[in-house]
Formats: C-alpha cells, sequence, structure tokens
C-alpha cells in the first residue's frame, strides 16, 4: 500500500474536486470518486492509506462504503466529512473508527492536517496482514437430535415470547406459538412474513401529553422474542430491512426489537409452487439469523449464525459433532429442493436493473396494470417492503395522545398524495411500474441488496394476478428479447436511400456579408423539405463530399428553403463558387428541431449571435407566421461588427415589425454605426421579461453560451426554459459516425437542441 | 362550553346507535367529558333541539323524512351520517330494485294502502353532510374516532384502501385462496377486516374505494365462478344505490 494515497468520495463535484486540489497541492496522491459504489470499485483495485468520505451519496452511504472497504483493509484510516451531522452518524463513524466526523464546510488546513496525521499513525503502524476477518468463537456447524430441538423450543417457551409457523385451514401463518406440536418446520409458505415481528403492521413510536410538551417520550419494544422456522428468503429479507432500518439513521423501535429477537432458520426444502428464490440468488442464507437449521432426517444440521445462537445451543441441548455424512446429506437435501422449484427467472438478474431501464416507458406497464384492484395485497405480504404512514391517535381526555406507525404501501391509491391534492402517482400504471422498479431495481440501488427475494407471497394473494415481479421481468426480458430479434441483420428491412443524397438545383446565390452567402434551394420534382424550425440538411456536393448546415427558412414558406454558409473550409469554399441553376444534393432534414409545443402560449427571448441567425431565421419566421400562438416575443441580435451583420434585409422587416422586439448589437462599432456596441450579454439585462412565462431560445458559437446562460440565470430563467442549439461536427447525421456524440449523447439525433435541464450533466456540452 | 351532540335515527334498525353505547365505561365518561349529549332517543329521555353536531342513522325512505331531515341539517353545525344506511343506503336500497308499489304489496300485503314509501337513498341525496362513520354496524372505535377528531377540529384518517390492506395486516388468509369470493378488494377499509377475520367474507358494508377497479373485480368474481347475475346480487346488498347511480 502506498500510505501517501488518498481516495475523496463526494457525490458534489465542487467539494469533491476542491478536496482533491488542496491534498495534491500538499503533495499527496489523490483519486476521487462520486459515489460509494464507484469508491468500492476503486478500492477492490488498489489499497488507499486514507479515505475522506461524504455520508450521504446517491446509492449506498459513505458509512456503508466505509463497513465495506474496512472489512477488506481493516488499517485504513477515514475522516467522514458530512453537511448533515448528527448523533447516530458520529456514533456510527467512530464506531468503524474514523479519525474525526468533520462538517462541511471544511477548512482546508484542518482537513490536510488531520490527513498528515492519519498518514503519519499509518506509517507508524506495522502492516496489517489481510486475512483479518475474526475467526468466530464458536463452532460453525452442529448437529442436533430432532428430540433435542423440541428440548430447546420447549425452554424457549417458557422464558420468552416465541412465534413461529403454524397450520390455519390448509395454509401456513407466522403465529404465536405456546406448544411445540404447533409449531411446523416442513412448510412451503407462509400467508404472511416473519418481518412484522421486527416491523409490526402498527406500533406506537411516541407517547405524549397534549397538555405538557415535556412529557413527550419515543416507544420502543425491547421484550424478547424468538422467531422460529424462518426460510432463507426471508433472512434475505430482514437483513434488506436491517440495510433501510440501521444504516445512516439508525431506527431505534426496529432496532430495539431486532437486537432482542432471536432468528432460528430452517432451510426451505419444500418451496411453493410461487416460489423463484434461487433465480433471485436468496434460497440461501449465510448470515442474519442465529442458528439455522436444515432437516436432514432424524437430525438437524445446524448452522450456528452468531454467539448468541452459540450460546443457546450451549446452554439447552446436547449438540454432536457433524460426520462427513451430516455434511453430505445437507448437501444432498439443498440440492433436491432445488429441483422443486418451478418457477425461474429467464434472464441474468444483474441484468434487471437495466433491463428495466429500457423498458420504462413501455406500454406494457399500462396493460399489466389494468386490471390492478389497488388492494395492497402485494405490499402487505411482502417480506422486503418497509413503507409506512405517521398517524396521530389522541384519547377522549384530549391529553394523552401517541403517534403511531402503521403499515402503508405505494400500491395504495393515496400513497403519493400531498396536502393540495395533488397525487404524484395517480393512476394504477404508475404505482405498479414504481413497485415493480423498487423490487427490481431501485431498492437494489439504494441499499445494494436485492428487492425482491422470490418468496411468491405476492403472487399467491394477487386475485388480479399481476403482482409477482417474477411474471413482470420475464415479460419484460421477453419484450426486450423480441426487440432485439425484430433487428437482427437478417429481419430488418434496410434504408436503401439513407445515405443517398436528393438532387436538388440552387436558385437564388446572394452574398450576406464577405464570408457569407444564402442559397435558395428546391428540391428536385417539387418535393418539399418538411423541416422544422432548428433541423439541419447535409449539402452534399460530389468530389467534395457533405456537411451539415441548419436550414435558414421556416416551413411555412414553402416551395423552396433557404442555407447560408460561412466560407470556411474547403467544401465551403467550393460551395461559394456554385451559381443559380447548379445541381446539389441534400440529405435531411436531421435532428430535432426547436421543441415548437413548448413554445406555445409562452413569451419568448430569441438570442442570435453570428452566425447563430441562420437557424434561429427559420424560428424566427415560424413565430412571425403563427404570431397568435406567443405571447411577447423579443429578438436579440448581435454581429462582431457591422460589417459582419447578416441577412440585414430580414434584420431591417423585424426593426420594423411592431409585433416583435427587436434590438441588435455589434462587439465593435465604425464611424457609421449608430446602433449599440458591445457583446450580446449586454442587451439581456435591458430586456423586460416575466421569467415565470419565458422561454429564450439561444443560437450562437460556443464561447457565447456560457455568458449568455449567466446573464439568463441572472434573470431567473428555469434551466428546462433555456433552449440551446449546439454545433457539433455531424458527419452522417444518422446517428452511426460518431463524430458528433458528447457524452452519451449524439447531436445528430438526441439533437442539435437541447435545453440547459437537459445539459447540466452533459460536461461536454458547453 | 362542550359541544351539544344529538343522535337521530331514520330508517334503519338503529343498531349503530347501540353500537355507540357499547363504549366502554370509562370511554363512555371521557366521552360526557368532552360532550353533552342533548338528544338521543335510544339512551336518553333529553329531547333538546339546540345542538352542533348531529349524528344521523339510516337511510331517507319517506317524503315525510325529507323535511326532518333538511331542519337537522339546518341546525347542526356538523352532520354526520352513522352507518352504512346513512352513509350509502345500505340494505334499505335493496327496495330499489322494485318498483315502490309492489315493494309496499310484498311487506305491507292488503294494508299496503296505508303507507308511503319512495327509492331509498343515502342522506347525502337529500343534504350535504360533512363525516361518514361507514359500516354496518359502525365500529364503536371508529366512532369514538371520528368524535376525537371532531373535537381537535381536524379530518379523521379513515382508509381509503380496500379491506384487503387491512385484512393482510391482520394476518388472514384470502378468502378466495379459501375457495370462497369476497368483495375486500373494491370496499372500503376501516373495519380491520373484522368479517374476514371471524372467519367470513366481505359483503362491502363500507362502500367502495374511492377508486374502484370494479370490472376487475368483476373478472376475478367470475373467474372465481360466480355467474353475471350472482356478480350484481352480491354488489347489490348494500351497494344498490351506488350500483343503480352509476
Amino acid at each position: 500500500m502506498n500510505t501517501n494515497s488518498i481516495l475523496v468520495v463526494d457525490d458534489e463535484a465542487i467539494v469533491r474536486e476542491s478536496i482533491r486540489d488542496w491534498l495534491k497541492e500538499s503533495g499527496y496522491d489523490v483519486a476521487t470518486a462520486e459515489s460509494a459504489e464507484e469508491a468500492l470499485q476503486m478500492t477492490a483495485h488498489k489499497e488507499f492509506g486514507v479515505l475522506v468520505l461524504d455520508v450521504r451519496l446517491p446509492g449506498k452511504s459513505g458509512l456503508t462504503a466505509l463497513k465495506e472497504i474496512k472489512a477488506q483493509y481493516p488499517a485504513v484510516k477515514s475522516i467522514i466529512v458530512t453537511a448533515y451531522p448528527s448523533e447516530e452518524t458520529t456514533a456510527e463513524a467512530n464506531r468503524l473508527g474514523a479519525l474525526e466526523c468533520m462538517i462541511k464546510p471544511v477548512a482546508p488546513e484542518e482537513l490536510e492536517k488531520l490527513v498528515r496525521e492519519a498518514i503519519e499513525s499509518l506509517e507508524k503502524e506495522p502492516a496489517v496482514k489481510p486475512p483479518a476477518v475474526k475467526a468466530p468463537a464458536f463452532k460453525k456447524s452442529a448437529v442436533i437430535s430432532k428430540r433435542s430441538f423440541k428440548t430447546l423450543v420447549e425452554n424457549l417457551l417458557k422464558t420468552t415470547e416465541v412465534v413461529g409457523v403454524k397450520s390455519k385451514k390448509g395454509k401456513y401463518v407466522f403465529d404465536h406459538v405456546t406448544s411445540f406440536d404447533d409449531l411446523r418446520m416442513d412448510y412451503d409458505v407462509t400467508v404472511n412474513p416473519p418481518t412484522q415481528y421486527l416491523f409490526p403492521a402498527r406500533e406506537t413510536i411516541l407517547k405524549y401529553d397534549l397538555t405538557d410538551f415535556k412529557k413527550s417520550a419515543p416507544v420502543v419494544d425491547k421484550s424478547p422474542r424468538a422467531i422460529i422456522g424462518v426460510h432463507p428468503y426471508d433472512i434475505r429479507a430482514i437483513e434488506l430491512l436491517d440495510e433501510a432500518f440501521i444504516t445512516l439513521n439508525p431506527d431505534p423501535n426496529y432496532i430495539a426489537r431486532r437486537q432482542n429477537s432471536l432468528i432460528i432458520g430452517v432451510d426451505c426444502l419444500h418451496p411453493s409452487p410461487k416460489a423463484f428464490s434461487p433465480s433471485m440468488g436468496t434460497n440461501v442464507a449465510e448470515t442474519g439469523f442465529d442458528l439455522l437449521l436444515t432437516d436432514i432426517g432424524d437430525t438437524y444440521m445446524i448452522t450456528v449464525g452468531s454467539q448468541k445462537g452459540a450460546d443457546l445451543l450451549k446452554k439447552n441441548v446436547q449438540v454432536i459433532e457433524p460426520t462427513t455424512d451430516d455434511i453430505a446429506r445437507q448437501k444432498m437435501a439443498r440440492d433436491e429442493a432445488l429441483t422443486r422449484y418451478r418457477l425461474s427467472l429467464n434472464v441474468a438478474r444483474e441484468r434487471l436493473p437495466k433491463m428495466l431501464d429500457d423498458a420504462y416507458d413501455d406500454p406494457y406497464w399500462q396493460q399489466r396494470a389494468s386490471t390492478c384492484l389497488s388492494c395492497g395485497s402485494c405490499v402487505m405480504v411482502c417480506p422486503t417492503c418497509f413503507c409506512f404512514d405517521v398517524q396521530d391517535d389522541v384519547a377522549l381526555n384530549l391529553k394523552d395522545g401517541e403517534r403511531n406507525r402503521l403499515w402503508d404501501g405505494c400500491m395504495l391509491v393515496d400513497f403519493a398524495k400531498v396536502a393540495g391534492g395533488e397525487n404524484f402517482r395517480h393512476d394504477k400504471t404508475s404505482r405498479f411500474h414504481h413497485r415493480i422498479y423498487r423490487k427490481g431495481k431501485y431498492i437494489l440501488e439504494r441499499y445494494g441488496k436485492t428487492g425482491c427475494v422470490g418468496c411468491g407471497r405476492c403472487g399467491i394473494a394477487c386475485l388480479a394476478e399481476i403482482a409477482s415481479p417474477l411474471e413482470a421481468f420475464n415479460d419484460i426480458a421477453e419484450i426486450a428479447m423480441n426487440k432485439q430479434l425484430e433487428k437482427t441483420a437478417e429481419s430488418v428491412r434496410p434504408e436503401e436511400e439513407l445515405y443517398a443524397p436528393l438532387q436538388a438545383e440552387l436558385v437564388r446565390v446572394e452574398n450576406l456579408a464577405a464570408k457569407e452567402k444564402v442559397f435558395e434551394i428546391k428540391l428536385a420534382g417539387g418535393r418539399e423539405l418538411g423541416q422544422k424550425p432548428g433541423q439541419f440538411v447535409e449539402l452534399s456536393l460530389y468530389g467534395m463530399g457533405e456537411a451539415p448546415f441548419g436550414v435558414a427558412t421556416s416551413p411555412t414558406r414553402r416551395g423552396t428553403f433557404e442555407i447560408a454558409i460561412r466560407n470556411v473550409g474547403s467544401l465551403t469554399n467550393v460551395s461559394h463558387t456554385l451559381k443559380a441553376g447548379d445541381t446539389v444534393g441534400i440529405r435531411g432534414p436531421f435532428g430535432n428541431g426547436f421543441p415548437l409545443k413548448q413554445f406555445e402560449g409562452k413569451d419568448l427571448l430569441l438570442i442570435a449571435g453570428g452566425t447563430g441567425i441562420f437557424p434561429m431565421r427559420s424560428l424566427i419566421q415560424y413565430v412571425q407566421d403563427n404570431r397568435h400562438l406567443y405571447g411577447k416575443v423579443i429578438v436579440l441580435y448581435g454581429a462582431r461588427g457591422p460589417a459582419e451583420r447578416l441577412f440585414t434585409k430580414d434584420l431591417e422587416a423585424w426593426q420594423n415589425d411592431k409585433s416583435i422586439e427587436f434590438h441588435e448589437t455589434v462587439d465593435r462599432g465604425d464611424a457609421n454605426w449608430k446602433g449599440n456596441v458591445g457583446v450580446i450579454t449586454t442587451l439581456i439585462p435591458k430586456v423586460q421579461i416575466d421569467p415565470k412565462k419565458t422561454v429564450a431560445v439561444v443560437v450562437g458559437p460556443p464561447i457565447m453560451y456560457r455568458f449568455v446562460i449567466v446573464e439568463l440565470k441572472k434573470r431567473d430563467i428555469a434551466d428546462e426554459n433555456i433552449i440551446m442549439s449546439l454545433e457539433r461536427r455531424m458527419k452522417c447525421g444518422v446517428g452511426k459516425c460518431g463524430h458528433c456524440q458528447m457524452n452519451g449523447l449524439y447531436v445528430c439525433q438526441d439533437g442539435p437542441v437541447f435545453s440547459l435541464a437537459q445539459l447540466r450533466t452533459v460536461k461536454e456540452a458547453i | 362550553m362542550k359541544p351539544k351532540v344529538a343522535f337521530f335515527d331514520f330508517t334503519s334498525c338503529e343498531g349503530c346507535q347501540l353500537d355507540v353505547l357499547n363504549l366502554t365505561g370509562e370511554e363512555l365518561l371521557d366521552l360526557l367529558n368532552a360532550v353533552e349529549i342533548v338528544n338521543f332517543r335510544e339512551a336518553i329521555s333529553r329531547r333538546d333541539d339546540d345542538y352542533d353536531i348531529a349524528f344521523i342513522e339510516g337511510s331517507v325512505t319517506r317524503e315525510a323524512e325529507i323535511p326532518r331531515l333538511q331542519k337537522i341539517r339546518a341546525q347542526a353545525k356538523i352532520l354526520v351520517a352513522l352507518g352504512a344506511c346513512a352513509c350509502i343506503g345500505g340494505v334499505n336500497a335493496l327496495k330499489n330494485n322494485l318498483k315502490m308499489d309492489e315493494a309496499l304489496k310484498m311487506v305491507y300485503g292488503n294494508d299496503a294502502k296505508q303507507f308511503d314509501t319512495i327509492p331509498a337513498r343515502p342522506i347525502n341525496a337529500v343534504v350535504p353532510v360533512d363525516f361518514y362513520i361507514r359500516g354496518c354496524p359502525v365500529q364503536t372505535g371508529e366512532v369514538v374516532k371520528v368524535i376525537k377528531a371532531l373535537l381537535l377540529g381536524r379530518k379523521p384518517e379513515i382508509p381509503n384502501y380496500p379491506v384487503c390492506t387491512e385484512c393482510k395486516m391482520a394476518g388472514n388468509i384470502c378468502v378466495y385462496e379459501l375457495g370462497k369470493t369476497c368483495l375486500g378488494p373494491v370496499t372500503r377499509a376501516g373495519c380491520s377486516a373484522i368479517c374476514v377475520s371471524g372467519g367470513r367474507h366481505c359483503w362491502g358494508c363500507r362502500g367502495l374505494v374511492d377508486e374502484p377497479n370494479i370490472n376487475s373485480q368483476k373478472d376475478i368474481l367470475e373467474k372465481y365462478g360466480l355467474s353475471a347475475e350472482r356478480i350484481i346480487d352480491k354488489f347489490k346488498i348494500y351497494n344498490t344505490y351506488t350500483e343503480v347511480q352509476k
């Protein structure tokens, strides 16, 4: 290990990068990660001396990451940095051996000092050998006779509350047990999950006195309880609840119950016909229980999961050392059980999150959810569901009150309803969608554990027969596969003309300025181009190649269209030699164009700089021709100098058009120029706009965007209402060649028009 | 000043008022501490017409009941519908499936001429209602809950989800799993699934939830072997008025 190496984990770029820069300046070797997951990936390959961790991160928390990294590298030093300090965070940080829990914003000197001390102490410590996993103080496995198990349960019955599986009307339920004979260890699945004893359907969390605030006090249930006969998939569900309730803000009610519960699991050897836990990887449990039994005939093979479990055995029963035969019988029993599952996931479960991502908008969800009764059965029987509502209950004396939490669920109509009456998941489809995504994606990404353990309870409980996540997952996998099949090389019909330009004639060529010309073009056969404002075409000159140009004419002006070209390269150079009557090739239109629907009913602030006026002219014409659709329209135009002004006839016409407000400026004036002088941003503070009603459209050279955005943000225009058209090297125009790609986006397909909101996370954009 | 409370009965079996009286001794004392009951034919002899909160049991099934209800509404600051008949018409509305003269004849035979009757309706078909305490009969606990909410000046938290949710919370085995049928999936909860917990099925006495998926429920009943006719009958027991209105 290089003790000098530091890993900084923070999701806020500014914090992460500042810390990195400070520490780098001090001579350390610094790496950064944006999330716990990324940090874990990095630490899998490399050992760091010091970790600087933020607590609140998008997926797993920084503390969870620390816990996992510590398990691998016990010697690692850590410093926690948080903007949300709490006693719990500090306690957890201390428990994990963090040197300090710093509150954001942190002072560079302080952090640097701590890092220096950490590294000094590391250098003094002898290198720790990796296998630091503490050997348990108890034997991991044992065998007991079934008679001994009876003794064990009977002893428990004498001292503690016991819940376990009982038979009821031919089904099985978790319930209170008073006699060993009621206990069933060979069941398939219970109607209700055992998690209800850790997180009950209703529990009081606070008691208070309406007349005296000081008398309010939290309530927790610490009564000891043994939960017997928990199947591995339910144990895995409990481990998820542990993650949800214990990490970050340790929940006192859950923890009190968890710490006072003894969990005695049993391997599921006769699975329910609706179960699919092997597909979710949850048919086995290695942790999360005190004892786990496997029925191997006359005896139980026992896996001991905790000191508590070991003590329980020691105190109550005679254990037998397992023989190789016992171990073989346990393996056989488990293997045979595996053959009894009738359902399985038709896709690797690792692929589920991505698959669900791809299917987010699929019509499947609406069709699947149409018969949903919103009855809540699926979420009420689910062992991994843990959402709740909080309600106050005051006694009739109007003095004594309690605050209770009750199970709630995202499938219930009012779950996402807010005080104003708005319901953020108001239809069956969005609720159903949310539940399946929680089970297959969100929970996994948030807590690192599967959100569905394959118990099959919801599939049994759902009268509409739609609740099983397995069926939804398999349906989505099938849809994805069919989509794939449709696209195979054999079955797809190629677009023969994709790269073949259409023949077109130049009807007019006119100089705009020293280096710019406008070309009016007519497609052969009188075809309309059918462009939207903001779209572009590829101008194709045989022998020279192709280049993209924004269409400068609105589709409302039919018959021909114009493109304007600045002479800057070889193709543009040749284009400037063309005359009216010459033949050229045109491909397109391509790209998304301006979001015209979004503009309707709004005030428009159209800002064009330099050649940005080419595509903007198309939009301005369109707006003029549909003037009734918009509120106030303001056009701002900036050119370098009076001689570089483009489309001067149009500029004059806009100046005279009473229905629009037009302002222009030049960067540098000359003797004859009487108008505004200054860069385009100087015009923005001068116009009157209502930020709530205004959409700003910006087209110009790359440098212009940064400055214009700053001015627009000063005027409080929302990111969604700042629309930009970007220039990139769009070679093919059809999303193949890759030249125009910025981060994950293809400008020729996804753009060239974007809102600032879309571009906030696209680092290559501006 | 304690709010003055009155109880009135319209066409009903008066069982809901009896359930109000099922409060434990302590609760009853607390209630009497909190409110002044000025009119409650089933429990006391006092008959004051000066009250703030009126609880109405029963549906409206005779012309003469309409002005009487309107008069109560005019006096009460808060009007609460008590029980299935008042809230949704309840079993009284079963007669709406017949012609009124047929219904009279069926019940009173040759004496039918001595009575008048109109199609049964919930009280909100006649006057505006502020709060509903559902069920046949009402749950005493829910009556207390609503009274407490009124005293605290807040809206009582009555679930808008189906009985299934509470039935699962209670750890019940689904009636359908046992091969029988039930209206739980579309009926408003709040009863803690008392009928299923007691070994029966849901009859729909608390009325439908706000967004019941009736088509899906009917498909399910059919899947479990009920004919279309039987399905309608099942809904009609308590929900004839709602069914007919649709």
